[in-house]
């Protein structure tokens, strides 16, 4: 115990060390400054002393409330603590374990009666420390300025502390392993920002896949209830020719171009009956390939699905609806979409896929990753001769 | 404190330890060593004879290749040992953003202190060590000789039985090396063992008890220093003489069946005995040779020390580093 402290108080010592720390901290302060002058009245929104009238979006359309964790959700979560606060944090960390294991630092570290793995895990777990500090205090001031001009009181903010760091640790292990195989900060964080890209690259490659599945089964969906339709008028077609006591066509007097009866009396059923093979097998196309890319992500990291987690947990689906403004028509429930020109349907269809990943998935997976890089990353420095 | 060691008289007991490093460089080669409880045993050898990586087998800072034997009653690399044990690693650094009292009150931490005993000690050896004024000043503004002050203060912080030191003395003052070698006593005093790493044959000379010389990783000798140097006392016989051929035949005929040695105008004789050399300087004097000195000539651990690196049969002193061609096998 008195081991850990100690590591423990050296790790803060180290953070408060670097400048970086605390340029973050006061990043972070002008990050909340600027949300706190931000300010939803009768007549729209506020920011400082300015008024700007948006009857569309003022305390009369939604709670203040809202409007401050949907802030918070969407703008203070994604873009500055899992983009920009997370670069500053993995520069800050990456050189700890690449210090850690520099040559006259360890040696007298490892004397000391503690076991290798131990120390190990435990400088692993002190580096997320950083991370921890950082969105406590961001969070903290988030839940003051909420509780003050939102009028409303929300611990649920503090699920950010954990989301945000377990994303952190995903890439932190990356970063560790790299530092531990390299001894180099700079390998360790270029390594880990490219692994980050390819991560962000393999969830938008996602994105657009679930869409483009969606897109596709709608459009099978919608065909399939146009040939549906025109059996039906071709039926009708045939009964009124057999009332009338006109030739019904059978599966002999057929024209060599056609399928059955029921195309021979109807001109537009053929091609709908194409159109509705065609969707279904671009449909076949694009739910194999988006189970290629989903599988490929269950065995990674998923930084942008868990940060989504927190998301899904803050506000309802009928919370987002408040604030995205209606993407892509209703247009003709029956019409064709095409891909860019989205759908409603097909909108939340995909939105829904995507929110219904399970949270195990999402983050138990993620979490079996990070555990196999830091369990070789912790062998390496067992095995190693320093 | 009654210890294992104590009962069994070794604080450190090995047999057989080598070390391959990756790269195939034969850094030890097998090993055989033993220091007993309470003494100051030293290790010297060239660069590269593989002393730091005994200590840091030791240490368990690396992993020896084959290794039987005990430190402190438990076999080697036994990690609970090790905090009964205190080190100073050669070229350490320590982190920059820690002032010399928070370094040693780290150290003493990671071995298992309580707090209040660590604050009590650290004060202590501030002073002991004479670093008192700077101990709230960060490291990286501390001289390299203040450090290895600091870095020694960290190797005793938890009172060990056994300190371990590689070079301890590197890059500090006259005055510090004197204070490093008086701290060292005063451990032996309290019945605590040191085993030491060191160029500075005069200061091992100084304070060891026993000492080892490795060559190319191996045991080339050890011993005490008495015994080390036993069997080469010599009395050197040195004579005024003109012509030098003149003199060397009257040295030789004074000499007799004695086994001796000449080199210009002195003779060597092996040999302890002073009753031995009598006949020899009445054979001088009556041949009317002017004695200038006689004198007993005890060869000082610099002279063991050459003898051992040097190769007999060519006369040239060993390369450093460990031999290259790990393949190759022989004497
Ligand atoms: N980490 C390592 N990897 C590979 N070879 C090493 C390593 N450390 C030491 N060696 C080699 O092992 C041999 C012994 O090195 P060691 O540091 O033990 O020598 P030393 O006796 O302490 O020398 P010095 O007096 O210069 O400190 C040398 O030939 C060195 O090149
Ligand atoms: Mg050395």
């Amino acid at each position: 115990m008195t081991q850990i402290l100690a590591l423990l108080t050296d790790s803060y010592r180290e953070l408060n060390s670097r400048k970086l720390f605390w340029i973050t901290m006061l990043l972070s302060g002008l990050v909340v400054g600027v949300f706190a002058a931000f300010g939803l009245n009768d007549k729209g929104i506020s920011f400082l002393w300015w008024q700007f009238d948006t009857p569309l979006l003022s305390a009369k359309t939604i709670e203040p409330r809202k409007f401050y964790i949907f802030a918070f959700a969407n703008l203070g979560i994604p873009i500055w603590l899992t983009w920009a606060a997370m670069i500053l944090a993995l520069i800050s960390t990456s050189s700890i374990f690449p210090d850690f294991i520099a040559g006259g630092a360890i040696e007298l570290t490892l004397s000391k009666p503690i076991s290798r793995m131990r120390l190990f895990l435990v400088k692993y777990v002190l580096g997320l420390l950083f991370v921890v500090l950082q969105v406590g205090v961001f969070s903290l001031a988030c839940f003051l300025v909420i509780g003050v001009r939102g009028e409303s009181w929300e611990p649920s903010l503090f699920l950010a502390v954990p989301i945000v760091t377990l994303v952190f640790s995903y890439l932190f292990g990356v970063c560790v392993l790299v530092g531990m195989m390299t001894r180099s900060t700079i390998a360790a964080l270029l390594a880990t920002l490219l692994f980050w890209l390819f991560l962000w690259g393999l969830n938008t490659t996602d994105g657009i896949f679930v869409l483009q599945r969606e897109t596709s089964i709608v459009n099978h969906e919608r065909a399939q209830k146009r040939v549906e339709r025109q059996e039906l008028a071709s039926r009708r077609r045939i009964e009124q020719l057999a009332a009338a006591g006109e030739p019904v066509p059978t599966a002999d007097t057929l024209p060599a171009n056609v399928r059955d009866e029921l195309e021979a009396v109807n001109a537009f059923l053929a091609p709908a009956r194409k159109e509705a093979a065609d969707a279904e097998e671009s449909a076949a196309f694009w739910k194999r390939w988006t189970r290629l890319i989903v599988g490929a992500k269950t065995v990674l990291p998923k930084t942008v699905d868990t940060t989504a987690l927190l998301d899904r947990w803050l506000l309802t689906p009928e919370d987002k609806a408040l604030f995205s403004p209606e993407r892509g028509e209703s247009g003709d429930p029956d019409g064709k979409v095409r891909f860019g020109q989205p759908d409603r349907e097909v909108q939340k269809r995909a939105e829904e896929a995507v929110r219904g990943r399970t949270v195990y998935w999402v983050i138990g997976t993620s979490l079996g990753f990070e555990a196999l890089v830091v369990l070789v990353a912790g062998w390496l420095f067992c095995r190693r001769d320093f | 404190m009654v210890t294992h060691a104590a009962e069994t008289g070794w604080a450190i007991d090995l047999t057989n330890v080598s070390k391959t490093y990756r790269g195939k460089v034969r850094a030890l080669r097998g090993i055989d060593t033993r220091v007993r409880a309470g003494e100051i045993f030293g290790l010297l050898g060239p660069n590269g004879a593989g002393k730091s990586t005994l200590v840091k087998i030791l240490m368990t800072v690396i992993r020896p290749t084959t290794a039987s034997g005990t430190m402190l009653g438990q076999r080697v690399g036994h990690k609970p040992t090790l905090a009964r044990v205190g080190y100073l690693p050669e070229h350490h650094r320590f982190p920059e953003y820690l002032t010399g009292a928070q370094v040693i009150d780290y150290y003493g931490a990671l071995a298992g202190m309580p707090r209040a005993q660590r604050r009590k000690r650290r004060d202590e050896l501030l002073e002991i060590v004479g670093m008192k004024d700077w101990a709230d000043t960060k490291v990286r503004g501390y001289s390299k000789g203040m450090r290895q002050r600091v870095g020694i203060a960290q190797a005793i912080v938890n009172n060990p039985d056994l300190v371990v030191l590689d070079e301890p003395t590197d890059g500090v003052d006259p005055v510090g090396r004197r204070d490093i070698r008086a701290i060292l006593v005063r451990l032996k005093e309290q019945g605590k063992t040191v085993f030491l790493n060191s160029h500075l044959l005069s200061e091992l000379e100084m304070v060891c008890d026993r000492v080892a010389i490795l060559v190319q990783g191996t045991v080339a000798s050890q011993g005490t220093i008495d015994e080390l140097t036993c069997g080469k006392i010599r009395y050197d016989i040195e004579i005024v003489g003109g012509d030098e051929a003149a003199a060397q035949r009257s040295l030789a005929a004074a000499a007799g069946s004695t086994p001796h040695t000449i080199a210009r105008n002195t003779l060597s004789l092996a040999t302890t005995d002073a009753a031995v050399v009598q006949p020899v300087i009445d054979a001088l004097r009556a041949g009317g040779v002017i004695i200038r000195s006689i004198r007993p000539v005890r060869p000082s651990l610099e002279d063991l020390f050459m003898e051992a690196v040097t190769d007999p049969t060519t006369g040239v002193a060993l390369p450093p580093g460990a031999r290259k061609g790990a393949g190759r096998e022989g004497s």
